[in-house]
C-alpha cells in the first residue's frame, strides 16, 4: 500500500473507481469477502439456514468423532498385520483410495462456491483477481483438512514415537496438499461436467485405470510407489513436496483457464438464441390445463442447465449403481441392496423436489395472478414425478430378473417413494421462498442446507422404515406394508396436493417476498 | 367492474409505500397513475393484485361478471383473477417459453380455443412487427422491448374486465408505444373494461387516460379529471418539466 495520506476509505474508493491509487490485494480481496459475508448474512434463509447448519455441523461432529476413533483404533490393529511392517506404511500404501473416496465423496458433501463474477465484472478489478480468490478459497478450504480428524491421531501415535514430531508434521502437510490438489482436480472436473455430463467418465476412467494398476497384476503396482511417496515427506524430503506442489500448480492452472472461460462466458450469456426447433407435444392436449402445466415441467427440465444437469446426474447415478449390482458382487449386502433399490427410485425426486417451486419462483408474480395455478401445477409436478418413476423401474427390472432384488422390494420401495416419500418432498413447497436461477450453472447458488437435508433425510429414513417394517410384518409382509402405504398416498393424492395448495396459499405474501428477495441473490 | 380501495396501507420498514384512505376507480374507467420513483405505484398495483400482504386495509372488485353480481376482497379470494390481467415485470413471464408457446399455455389454462387465440393474436400483428411470434427464440431470448409486448399482450389475452399495466410504455420503440396506446384506448371503447397504467411518460398517459391519479409518497396527492386533456399542465407544473 503506498502511503499517500489519504485516509483509507478514500483510497479504497479511487481504487475502485478507476483512480490512480491502487489497493492492495489483500485489502480487496478483504472487501470481497465481507461482500460475501454480507451476502450469506441479509438472505432470506439465514435464519433457517442457520438451525439447519447448526444440524449440518452436528452430523460432521458425528463423523468427526468416528474419524477421530479409527485414527486412534488403527495404528494398534496395523501394527504387525502385515509382517512388522510399520502400521503408516500399511496406511500410505492405501494412498489411491483415499484420493478415491475424497474425490468421489465431494460430489456429494461439497458445496462448490459460486462464481461472483457478474457483480464485479464492470469495476475495475481484474478477472484474474477474482478468479484467483476463488481458487485460493477452494485451496484453503477446511473441508481439505477434514480428513484430518483422521490422520492426526493415526501419525501421532504411529509416526511421532518412531520418527519424532518435525517427521509427523511433514507427513500430515504431504496428506493435505495431496486432498488440496485432489480438490481441485474435482472442480475442474465439476466445471466439465457442467459443459456436458459425460465428463464424468475422465476421472472414472483414470481412477478404473488406477484400480486395474493396483487389482489387475499379480502385484499391486501402486502399492510401494504411494509408501515411499509418503514415507519422503515422513522424512522431510522435498522431492514429494515439488511433487504435490506441481500437482496443485497443475490443477490449479487449468481450474484458472476453464473457469474463467466458462464463468465469462456465462456472465455474458453468449447462449445459442436460436432454437433448432420447437417441441409441441401434442398428445398433452388431450388432458386440457393439466396437460399444459406438464408440457412445462417437461420444458422445465428440457430447457434450463441447472435443472437439465440434476436430471441426467440422477440417470447416470441410477444407471451406475444398477450396473454395479448386477455386474458385480461389490454390493450384494442386504443392506447395500435395499439402498441402491430406494436409491434408485428416489433419486429423481431427490435432485428436484426439496427445491420444490424454487424455480418457479422465478415467474411467481405470473403463477399467482392466475387463478389456481398453483394447485394446478404441484398436480402436474406430482403425476410428472410419477410418471418418471418408471424410469428406475426399468433399471431395476434386470435386477429382479437375476434374483438381485426381490419383486416385493422393488414395488415396496416404487410405491413407497410415489406415495409416501413425494408428499413428504412436496411439503417443502409450504416453506421454500428461495428462488434458484434457472439457467446459470457456474455462477448459480446452490440448494439451501434445509433442503439437503430433507435430501440426506430422505435416502436413509425409508430405509430404517423398511428394517422395522420387516422385523415386525416378516418377508414380504413388510414389503407389503410399504406398498399399502405408498396406495393410500397415491390415491389420496388430491386431498394432500389441496391441503399444501391451502397452506402454501397462507403463506404466500412470506413465499412471494422471498422469492422476490433472493431473485437476483 | 369497479375497484375501490379502503384505508390501504402498507409500509416497508419505516417508509410508507402506499397510504390510501379511500378511492374508488369505475367500472370502465382507464386510469393513469404518475409520480416519481418510489411514489408507490407498483407497490399499490402490488397490493391490487395480492401480491403483497397490506398492513392494513382492503381492495374490493366489484361488478358483474358471467351475469353474476359479484363483490370480492382480493385478498381473501381468488375469483377475481378471473377478469384481472396484468402485468408488471419479467416475473410475470415463463421465460423458458417461446411467445407461441407462453400464450398458447396461458390460452388453454384459461380455457381459449386455439381458433380464438389465432383470432386476438392477429389483432397484435403490428405491434409484434412479426418479431415475436414464430420465431423459435425463448423469451429469455427476446429483446427486453420484445418481452414488454408478450407480457401486455398475455395480460390481454383473457379479455379481463380489469387490466392493470405497470410502465406498459418502457422499452418499446416509438411505432409500439404508439400502437399500444391506440390498443388500449380501443379495448376500453369496445369492452368497457377498467384499465390501470403507470408511466413516467406524462404525454402517453395524458393522451389515453380520461382520469390521472397523481401519487407522492404512497399518498394520491391529486385526483385529476383529464377528460379534456387538460392534466398536461398540472403535471408539468408538479413535475417541474417547464420553467
Amino acid at each position: 500500500m503506498q502511503s499517500t495520506g489519504i485516509p483509507e476509505r478514500n483510497r479504497l474508493t479511487q481504487s475502485l473507481l478507476g483512480g490512480k491509487v491502487q489497493v492492495g490485494l489483500w485489502q480487496l480481496y478483504k472487501i470481497l469477502k465481507k461482500n460475501e459475508d454480507l451476502k450469506a448474512r441479509r438472505h432470506p434463509m439465514f435464519e433457517k439456514n442457520r438451525f439447519m447448519k447448526f444440524l449440518a455441523w452436528f452430523l460432521i461432529i458425528y463423523y468427526a468423532a468416528i474419524l477421530l476413533l479409527m485414527g486412534v483404533m488403527m495404528p494398534t490393529a496395523m501394527k504387525g498385520a502385515y509382517n512388522g511392517v510399520a502400521a503408516f506404511h500399511v496406511l500410505d500404501g492405501g494412498l489411491i483410495y483415499f484420493i478415491l473416496t475424497d474425490f468421489w465423496l465431494r460430489f456429494v458433501l461439497q458445496e462448490t462456491p459460486a462464481q461472483q463474477a457478474k457483480p464485479y465484472s464492470l469495476l475495475p478489478i481484474r478477472r484474474s483477481f477474482l478468479m484467483n480468490v476463488y481458487l485460493a478459497h477452494a485451496g484453503f478450504s477446511l473441508g481439505n483438512m477434514f480428513w484430518a480428524f483422521f490422520l492426526v491421531p493415526f501419525g501421532a501415535i504411529a509416526i511421532w514415537p518412531l520418527m519424532g514430531f518435525w517427521a509427523f508434521l511433514s507427513w500430515l502437510i504431504g496428506w493435505w496438499l495431496l486432498f488440496i490438489a485432489n480438490g481441485y482436480a474435482y472442480l475442474f472436473v465439476r466445471a466439465l461436467c457442467m459443459k456436458h455430463i459425460a465428463w464424468a467418465l475422465l476421472p472414472a476412467a483414470i481412477h478404473a485405470g488406477l484400480l486395474a494398476l493396483m487389482f489387475v497384476p499379480e502385484k499391486n503396482l501402486l502399492d510401494m510407489p504411494c509408501t515411499e511417496f509418503m514415507y519422503a515427506f515422513a522424512k522431510i524430503q522435498l522431492w514429494p513436496y515439488l511433487v504435490a506442489f506441481a500437482l496443485i500448480t497443475f490443477f490449479y492452472l487449468i481450474n484458472f483457464w476453464l473457469q474463467t472461460k466458462m464463468v465469462y462466458n456465462e456472465v455474458a450469456q453468449k447462449e445459442e438464441v436460436e432454437m433448432k426447433h420447437t417441441t409441441q407435444m401434442n398428445f398433452l392436449n388431450r388432458y386440457g390445463a393439466m396437460g399444459e402445466y406438464l408440457k412445462m415441467e417437461i420444458k422445465l427440465r428440457m430447457r434450463n442447465k441447472q435443472v437439465r444437469m440434476g436430471f441426467i446426474i440422477a440417470l447416470c447415478a441410477m444407471l451406475f449403481f444398477s450396473a454395479m449390482l448386477y455386474f458385480t458382487d461389490v454390493y450384494d449386502g442386504t443392506f447395500m441392496k435395499s439402498f441402491i433399490c430406494l436409491y434408485d427410485y428416489v433419486l429423481l425426486g431427490v435432485m428436484t423436489l426439496p427445491t420444490i417451486m424454487c424455480y418457479e419462483g422465478n415467474y411467481i408474480d405470473g403463477l399467482m395472478s392466475r387463478r389456481q395455478s398453483i394447485y394446478d401445477l404441484l398436480r402436474a409436478k406430482f403425476y410428472f414425478n410419477s410418471i418418471s418413476i418408471l424410469i428406475p423401474l426399468l433399471f431395476i427390472l434386470p435386477l429382479v430378473f437375476i434374483d438381485k432384488i426381490s419383486l416385493w422390494m422393488n414395488l415396496g420401495y416404487l410405491f413407497f417413494t410415489a406415495g409416501v416419500l413425494y408428499p413428504c418432498f412436496f411439503q417443502m413447497a409450504v416453506y421454500n421462498k428461495d428462488t434458484l436461477p434457472l439457467n446459470q450453472k457456474i455462477t448459480a447458488k446452490q440448494a439451501n442446507t434445509m433442503q439437503q437435508i430433507v435430501t440426506l433425510v430422505a435416502m436413509f429414513l425409508p430405509i430404517l422404515i423398511e428394517k422395522i417394517a420387516i422385523l415386525i410384518l416378516g418377508n414380504p409382509g413388510g414389503y407389503f406394508a410399504l406398498i399399502a402405504m405408498g396406495l393410500v398416498g397415491l390415491a389420496t393424492h388430491k386431498i394432500w396436493l389441496r391441503n399444501i395448495y391451502t397452506r402454501m396459499m397462507q403463506r404466500r405474501y412470506v413465499n412471494m417476498e422471498g422469492f422476490r428477495a433472493t431473485r437476483n441473490f | 367492474m369497479q375497484i375501490q380501495i379502503n384505508n390501504l396501507k402498507k409500509c416497508f420498514g419505516e417508509k410508507v409505500a402506499v397510504n390510501i384512505d379511500s378511492y374508488t376507480i369505475h367500472s370502465g374507467e382507464m386510469l393513469g397513475l404518475v409520480g416519481n420513483n418510489g411514489a408507490g405505484k407498483s407497490t399499490l398495483f402490488r397490493l391490487m393484485l395480492d401480491l403483497i400482504k397490506a398492513d392494513n386495509g382492503d381492495v374490493h372488485m366489484a361488478g358483474n361478471f358471467q351475469e353474476t353480481d359479484v363483490d370480492v376482497n382480493v385478498a381473501e379470494t381468488e375469483q377475481w383473477k378471473d377478469w384481472t390481467g396484468a402485468y408488471i415485470d419479467e416475473s410475470f413471464l415463463i421465460d423458458y417459453l417461446t411467445p407461441d408457446e407462453y400464450f398458447q399455455f396461458i390460452a388453454r389454462i384459461s380455457g381459449i380455443s386455439s381458433d380464438d387465440l389465432k383470432t386476438f393474436l392477429d389483432r397484435f400483428s403490428h405491434f409484434m412487427a412479426d418479431e415475436v411470434i414464430g420465431q423459435k427464440k425463448l423469451i429469455r431470448n427476446l429483446s427486453a422491448g420484445n418481452k414488454q409486448k408478450v407480457g401486455i399482450i398475455a395480460a390481454m389475452l383473457l379479455r379481463p374486465q380489469v387490466l392493470i399495466l405497470d410502465e406498459p410504455f418502457n422499452f418499446l420503440d416509438p411505432s409500439s408505444q404508439s400502437a399500444i396506446k391506440h390498443l388500449l384506448t380501443k379495448y376500453n371503447q369496445e369492452t368497457g373494461a377498467t384499465i390501470l397504467i403507470s408511466s413516467h411518460n406524462l404525454q402517453h398517459t395524458v393522451d389515453i387516460c380520461p382520469r390521472i391519479a397523481l401519487l407522492e409518497h404512497g399518498i394520491i396527492i391529486r385526483d385529476i379529471d383529464n377528460r379534456d386533456g387538460q392534466a398536461q399542465t398540472e403535471l408539468e407544473d408538479y413535475f417541474q418539466i417547464t420553467d
